[in-house]
């Protein structure tokens, strides 16, 4: 008993090893089932196609083959339904802000939103514009803000992979 | 190229005689300047005749002349203020004019004749009238339409007989027209997501105007009244 527990999140390879070794010997893991939870959602992370501006071309280089999200299970919805986080891509303009905040809303839980590049963080080079939303925080929550004009592909990986480590400290059921 | 334009100039004092003016223009363009009664009469000439055929109107746009020909900022100093386009210390409220500057709103349509291969540039100034109105030429030019939708959100130009004047670019609950020069870069409204109300609400701008602190350049000669007056000669 007690093979990989809670700790899973802290030391995924040593415990992948042990588990193993248990599969193995006796035919069965035990674990936790927020540890299996997390790692179904972070292995699943499935982003609502949400481009705006010029940072959701750095979105379709990281979803492209080059760098190719797919690898992370990261595959890109058309559906808000389907989807489990959105990446808000570009500038977020006054106009646009209640269509954002609708697809958010019809997004089911749990749902995560990454904020990509200047504009969606804090409104950018458009900070001082009277058509442009100053951070989409003001209309979303936001789990995380990759910065960068555009931020590169890499970082918006880098990013998604700091998400994927909030999600992984959560705990689904409270003990 | 100039010789046809020539052409066009000369049929067009011909037929038009008083109801257009030419425009000092350069590059080879063209631009009459039509009185706001005129406007219908002479559009409708210049798509129906054949000496003229405009049967495309490509572009309807606004000018706003209220600081048109003002000396943007000259100084041969730093500044701790700065300037800056747009900032107001308190919001601008808009159409407070009673009557605006009978040379502030012009309104202007840029027509192509593909039967002659000529280009000619209309300008109709509005008057002093506050909203600025002035008729459509929808029924005349169907391309109209969204073009004077524009001018109307960004210019607030009123086009009577237009078939549906909404705005076109900016947000549904936007007050001001934003490409008026006296409208504060930062506008009036800003929006965030109300968790009461359950929607993305409106409310007073939060922030202050930003300052430019602009790069100096002493000794500027374009500011130079002799440079300029013999460059011109």
């Amino acid at each position: 008993m007690g093979l990989a527990d809670t700790t899973a999140a802290q030391a995924p390879a040593e415990d992948a090893v042990v588990a193993g070794e248990s599969l193995q010997e006796k035919g069965f893991v035990v674990t936790s089932v927020d540890a299996v939870m997390n790692w179904a959602r972070t292995g699943s992370l499935w982003p609502m196609t949400f481009g705006l501006a010029c940072c959701a071309i750095e979105m379709m280089q990281a979803g492209a083959s080059r760098y190719d999200l797919d690898r992370f299970g990261i595959i890109f919805r058309p559906s808000p339904r389907q989807s489990d986080c959105m990446i808000v891509a570009g500038t977020l303009t006054n106009k646009m802000a209640p269509a954002l905040r609708k697809v958010y809303d019809q997004m089911a839980e749990p749902r995560w939103v990454v904020s990509m590049g200047s504009c969606a963080n804090g409104g950018g080079y458009y900070h001082y514009s009277y058509a442009v939303v100053r951070g989409c925080d003001r209309i979303v929550p936001v789990d995380v803000y990759v910065p960068g004009c555009p931020p590169t592909a890499e970082a918006l990986i880098y990013g998604l992979m700091q998400l994927q480590n909030k999600i992984r400290r959560t705990s689904t059921i409270a003990r | 190229m100039i010789d046809r334009h020539e052409t066009l100039a000369a049929r067009i004092e011909e037929r038009f005689d008083e109801q257009a003016t030419r425009v000092a223009s350069s590059c080879g363009e063209l631009t009459i300047e039509v009185g706001k009664d005129d406007l219908l009469a002479v559009a409708m000439a210049l798509r129906n005749e054949p000496e003229f055929g405009f049967e495309m109107l490509m572009d309807v746009c606004g000018i706003d002349y209220l600081h048109y020909g003002a000396t943007e900022w000259t100084t041969s100093s730093a500044t701790e203020t700065g300037f800056s386009r747009g900032v107001e210390e308190k919001p601008v409220i808009l159409d407070e004019a009673d009557e605006f500057d009978a040379r502030r709103f012009a309104i202007v349509y840029h027509l192509l004749s593909l039967r002659h291969n000529t280009r000619l540039r209309m300008r109709v100034f509005t008057g002093t009238g506050n909203p600025p109105v002035i008729r459509s030429v929808v029924d005349i030019w169907n391309s109209a339409n969204w073009f004077e939708r524009e001018a109307f959100d960004l210019y607030g130009v009123l086009f009577e007989g237009h078939p549906d004047l909404r705005r076109i670019l900016t947000d549904y609950g936007f007050i001001g027209h934003p490409f008026r020069k006296d409208f504060p870069l930062i506008g009036n409204v800003e929006v965030s997501y109300d968790a009461d109300k359950g929607r993305v609400a409106y409310q007073p701008v939060s922030i202050e105007p930003r300052t430019l602190v602009p790069r100096v350049i002493r000794d500027d000669n374009r500011y130079d009244e002799q440079l300029r007056n013999t460059g011109n000669e």
